[in-house]
């Protein structure tokens, strides 16, 4: 733990001291102009072989066996340098047997994907807000209903395109939505994450 | 065709967990969530009719299944190329809806992509990204 | 008793069937919908519109004519046939298109459920009760006036409890007034700023555009540190991995603020940048 301090520590100084302060614009390589590169060289419609899907099986010394959902099964590698995703940032000691997840990363020679980021039981829906009830949202996704709990803390909710903002209470039944959120595994319940909807009534 | 501008998701089709369980293969029948693919609103007159782009002044052509798209991430210049695998989104449920980084903001539900070829531009926990859209 | 009950029930299933019909017939999405109704595997998508727009135009001439009084019989007949015929499609489509929509009482795509099964039934019972009655509306309602049209409503306001259709004029509406009445979404007390907002903050900085194509993962770490939020990524610098340190502003929204560094595997800064006024992109 004094080991993780320090190095926030360390981490905090070195983006809040003012001493090494260069202008952006002696980072050339990363200026925007040079940011349209071409894109990957994976076959546009092929699989991406850099990515991977299922449900986990097993956790072994930062090693995630996957059962691919199309049969595939995956070694991913999880390293200081990985992110993982859970509702939020959090670590692998988290993730659990059970959890589904997509991974994005490198793949190495012997087949394991060294994983850049991890995303466990992340669903993106598109839904209508069909009531509310105390710290949950029930929603109705393609006809059935899915309910989201309203986690204090990390749920934030973006109206009309402004920035997420913790408040609920702006939430109306009836209006269409889509929620980023953290599925609880064999249930048709999710943790929101982020809601995105709307206070003005939209006519289709 | 010069390309378009609008808003960038993500869904999951063919084989899943989770809610995503019944998404099944798509209006395609091709659609994985991890192939790099994406869902276009326009691929016949029934995908035409219920996502309806016009109700958001937006017009865009007839594209069938497996026609290339490259879509990149105006937040970042990340560039992803895909093929058109499913009908979507249902861009009249959200016409207007704006999403921005800085001063470049994108505005209606235009394409939707795959969790593989979304995670290429940006991170999936990002619902939404200000995207250009074009043929090359 | 069950002989004017009976003879009521003609102008119910009459009704039904005009508006099942209408919105069959002039929604603009009807086409589309009927190649999503259980219809389309049961036929081919071609013969699926032909049979949704047939079936409106069969529930428009019978409803008409259950409407006017008289061949109360042969119409009982014919309403039986169909609200038999009508549960049998329900029955058989949940099993061979679970997830399909029923395309019952509107173009709207609703899945077929118990509430279908409600109606249906509750369709094929007033069949049946017509034709077991065989008698002429109006004369059931000189008979018994009030209780004639007290059981219509009765009747019309169970065929909307099992209308999905019908939702957003009633049922949604009490939601409304519940969520109103109730606050279930309140949260009481002090609340700190969502993760989600800081990244939103971060993504509208130039310091977050100078470094994104570098950044390789979703955010890793985050902690506050009095005013300012520090997220960290991974990132890959000049072919090396790093870590990219954002801090942002946490109580205040102001993108211009965010400051990034690039520190590497042993803590060396090897960058860092300040946000400044940013161009358009060129795309």
């Amino acid at each position: 733990m004094a080991l993780n301090m320090d190095r926030r520590s360390l981490l905090t100084s070195a983006v809040l001291g003012s001493a090494t302060l260069v202008g952006a614009t002696a980072l050339g390589s990363l200026a925007p102009e040079a940011a349209f590169a071409k894109s990957d060289d994976v076959e546009p419609g092929a699989p991406d072989p850099n990515f991977a899907e299922g449900r986990v099986t097993g956790i072994n010394e930062g090693m995630l066996l996957v059962a691919g959902s199309d049969g595939t099964l995956w070694r991913i590698r999880v390293t200081n340098a990985s992110s993982i995703w859970k509702l939020h940032p959090t670590s692998l000691d988290k993730v659990a047997v059970g959890d589904g997840l997509y991974a994005r990363g490198v793949r190495l020679g012997d087949g394991t994907l060294a994983a850049d980021a991890i995303w466990v039981n992340i669903v993106n829906l598109q839904v209508h807000i069909a009531a509310l009830a105390p710290k949950k949202i029930h929603f109705d996704h393609r006809g059935k209903r899915i309910i989201g709990h309203v986690v204090p803390g990390v749920t934030a909710a973006s109206y009309n395109s402004t920035p997420a903002i913790a408040d609920m209470t702006m939430v109306q039944v009836g209006r269409h939505a889509q929620v980023i959120g953290a599925w609880l595994p064999d249930t048709n319940e999710i943790e929101i994450a982020t809601l995105y909807t709307s206070t003005i009534e939209h006519n289709h | 065709m010069a390309g378009i501008y609008g808003e960038v998701s993500w869904f999951c089709c063919g084989s899943s967990w989770g809610p995503c369980g019944s998404a099944g293969h798509g209006a395609c029948g091709t659609c994985n969530s991890g192939s790099r693919q994406h869902a276009w609103p326009n691929t016949s007159d029934a995908c035409h009719s219920i996502t309806n782009p016009e109700a958001c002044g937006e017009s865009l052509s007839r594209r069938t299944c497996g026609f290339k798209h490259y879509t990149t991430n105006r937040c970042t210049g990340q560039k992803v190329g895909t093929t058109i695998a499913d009908c979507g989104p249902q861009t009249d449920l959200f016409c207007g809806e704006r999403t921005c980084c800085g001063s470049v903001c994108g505005s209606n539900r235009l394409i939707d992509l795959t969790p593989a070829a979304f995670s290429a531009i940006s991170s999936l926990s990002y619902g939404l990204r200000p995207a250009y859209i074009d043929i090359v | 008793m069950l002989a004017w009950i009976g003879s009521v029930q003609p102008l119910l299933l009459g009704a039904v069937l005009l508006w099942s019909a209408q919105a069959k017939l002039f929604s603009r999405y009807a086409a589309a919908h009927a190649r999503r109704t259980a219809l389309a595997p049961l036929l081919g998508e071609d013969r699926a519109v032909l049979a949704y727009r047939t079936l409106a135009g069969v529930e428009a001439v019978l409803g008409a004519a259950l409407v006017l009084p008289g061949l109360v019989r042969l119409e009982a007949v014919a309403a039986t046939a169909l609200s038999t015929g009508f549960l049998g499609y329900l029955a058989y489509a949940k099993i061979k298109d679970p997830k399909a929509s029923c395309g019952c009482l509107s173009a709207q795509p609703i899945p077929i459920n118990g509430r279908s099964f409600g109606r249906a039934g509750l369709m094929l019972a007033g069949s049946v009760l017509a034709l077991v009655s065989g008698a002429a509306w109006p004369g059931a309602f000189a008979a018994h006036p009030v209780a004639g049209v007290a059981l219509l409503l009765a009747e019309f306001a169970a065929i909307v409890v099992f209308s999905p259709e019908f939702d957003e004029h009633w049922l949604m509406p009490l939601r409304r007034l519940y969520a109103r009445l109730s606050h279930p979404l309140a949260s009481p007390g002090a609340f700190d700023v969502p993760l989600e907002s800081t990244v939103d903050q971060l993504h509208k900085s130039s310091a977050w555009r100078d470094l994104a194509r570098s950044v390789t993962s979703d955010v890793r770490e985050h902690w506050d540190e009095a005013d300012w939020r520090v997220l960290v990524y991974s990132a890959r610098y000049a072919g090396a991995t790093a870590s990219a340190v954002f801090a942002v502003p946490r109580l205040r929204y102001d993108p211009q603020a965010v400051r990034a560094a690039i520190v590497d595997e042993n803590g060396g800064t090897l960058a860092a940048v300040e946000s400044h006024a940013q161009p358009e992109y060129a795309v």
